[in-house]
């Protein structure tokens, strides 16, 4: 397996955070991780990430113990719900932000960043300064900024969740042909039912700490504590109710 | 028609400012005026051209002023940008928070009698380099305490997506922090210099007269009765202030708004 998370466990004082940890991710493939608020999805992502250090485990990464390997060495991107886009460069710099780290050539830089920016359906907004944009833009933006460095791993907490409905659903869209085109590998937090459904060729549920990877998303969907279930029902009741007024 | 008295009013208000400027560059113009005269009995540059003179040594109050000054507003600002990222990332914040506040709790005559025996013993007392650490003391922790509100959870998630973008903690701050503090960092720049630059009591201790910034200057010209190069002196004295007060207006309180 490309990404293979063993015994993680990580306490904040007497509170367990994560609570044995352990799933494997195939490469190239999203998994969604629903959860509800303080269950410890964010806790985990840094963990990955090397933002945060865990009490004990192993991550391997392709093969490689990565477990005490410093964020900045790891080549996993962490994306937060904030866009975090940095105010004073524009558009083009802020995308091309992780490659000047890299020290690549100018004329590498200026091909990628403009073939990122068209893919991104940005092409002409690579002047504009952050504060130019709107929510929609600027979340393409960080996309575009931590896949252009083509990182092994990509963590997204939450992305869309400060956007309304309808930029949401394009934006679950083309992450989906981004991370199809640029093979990507990656773990999608949500608290969003319909998302984690949505975003994931793999599925699984965090509470309290502890996450149960399923087989495939009919034994998620038939799995209560998930409140698909929950869901379901109350759509079915709504339905039933609506039908017995339309009869009368 | 009625008459507003708002122009005069206005006026008045104005030329209240202004008088105590124009009246010391009037007495730094003047000399030999004494009671009764109206006027001066002699009114040119002679006073400005003293300057030049070693006798009255304000020429080089003035640039040793400047160089203690600019170098406590400099590193006051930059380790104080460095270490109030410390003490905000800290989990006892507060406690520290409240510390930074010591020095201005105490008269800085009293901070410098504190000091003068750890000064004497390092023997760095009367010497420039002296007043320098003694200035960086109280100027340092208006630093940190300035810098507290830049850092937060916004600053931490930044460094922490520089570090996953693959950029090492140099990186963030040459590259993220210190542009994004760009406006902060001047005005805490300025703001520390003028602490320096008007600081009297602390220096007059940790100086012990072989130290004669500006400030001390002006003191001594006041106690000798000597107003006209008491008036000289101020001239000098707000000079840097205005000059500040312009690039503060220019370059930053313009682009903030």
């Amino acid at each position: 397996m490309f990404l293979e998370i063993q015994n993680i466990n990580k306490s904040f004082g007497n509170e367990k955070i994560v609570k044995d940890l352990n799933f494997s991710l195939a490469p190239q493939k999203t998994l969604s991780v629903l959860g509800k608020s303080g269950c410890g999805k964010t806790s985990m992502l840094k963990i990955i990430g090397g933002l945060l250090k865990a009490d004990s485990g192993k991550i391997m990464l392709d093969g490689i113990d990565i477990s005490f390997l410093q964020a900045e060495k790891r080549n996993i991107v962490y994306l937060y719900q904030e866009d975090l886009l940095f105010p004073h460069l524009n558009v083009f710099e802020n995308i091309a932000f992780g490659l000047r780290i890299k020290k690549q050539k100018e004329e590498h830089i200026q091909s990628k960043v403009k073939e990122m920016l068209e893919l991104l359906e940005l092409g002409n907004q690579g002047e504009k300064m952050p504060h130019q944009l709107s929510g929609g833009q600027r979340q393409r933006v960080s996309f575009g900024r931590a896949i252009i460095i083509n990182p092994s791993l990509l963590l997204l907490d939450e992305p869309f969740g400060s956007l309304d409905t309808g930029t949401r659903q394009r934006m679950q869209q083309l992450f989906k042909d981004i991370a199809h085109k640029f093979k990507i590998t990656s773990l999608f937090v949500t608290h969003d039912l319909k998302e984690a459904i949505l975003m994931g060729d793999e599925i699984a549920f965090m509470q309290n700490g502890k996450l149960k990877v399923y087989e495939n998303k009919e034994e998620f969907i038939a799995d209560p504590s998930t409140g698909v279930q929950n869901e379901i029902g109350f759509w079915e009741s709504l339905i039933s109710k609506e039908q017995k007024i339309s009869t009368l | 028609m009625p008459i507003s008295l708002r122009p005069f009013f206005l006026s008045a208000m104005v030329l209240l400012i202004l008088f105590p400027f124009i009246y010391l560059i009037w007495l730094s113009l003047s000399a030999d005026w004494s009671f009764p005269s109206v006027l001066p009995n002699y009114f040119g540059l002679k006073n400005w051209k003293a300057l030049l003179i070693s006798e009255t040594g304000l020429l080089w109050s003035f640039f040793q002023s400047v160089i203690i000054s600019i170098s406590v507003g400099l590193t006051s600002t930059l380790i104080g940008f460095v270490i109030s990222r410390n003490i905000a990332y800290h989990p006892r914040k507060n406690t520290l928070t409240l510390l930074s506040y010591f020095p201005y709790i105490i008269s800085p005559v009293v901070f410098g009698a504190c000091l003068s025996y750890f000064f004497l013993k390092m023997g760095i007392f009367g010497q420039m380099t002296g007043v320098i650490i003694a200035q960086f003391m109280i100027s340092f922790p208006y630093a940190l305490i300035f810098f507290n509100s830049f850092w937060g959870e916004k600053t931490k998630n930044m460094e922490a997506l520089v570090s996953t973008l693959g950029g090492n903690r140099f990186y963030s701050f040459t590259k993220v922090l210190l542009p994004l503090a760009k406006g902060m960092l001047l005005v805490c720049f300025f703001q520390t210099f003028l602490i320096s630059w008007f600081e009297y009591g602390l220096t007059s201790v940790i100086g012990v007269g072989k130290v004669q910034t500006l400030t001390i200057k002006v003191f001594l010209f006041i106690r000798e009765s000597n107003y006209f190069y008491g008036a000289l002196s101020c001239c000098l004295l707000i000079l840097p202030p205005l000059v500040l007060m312009y690039i503060n207006k220019k370059y930053v309180f313009n682009k903030l708004t």
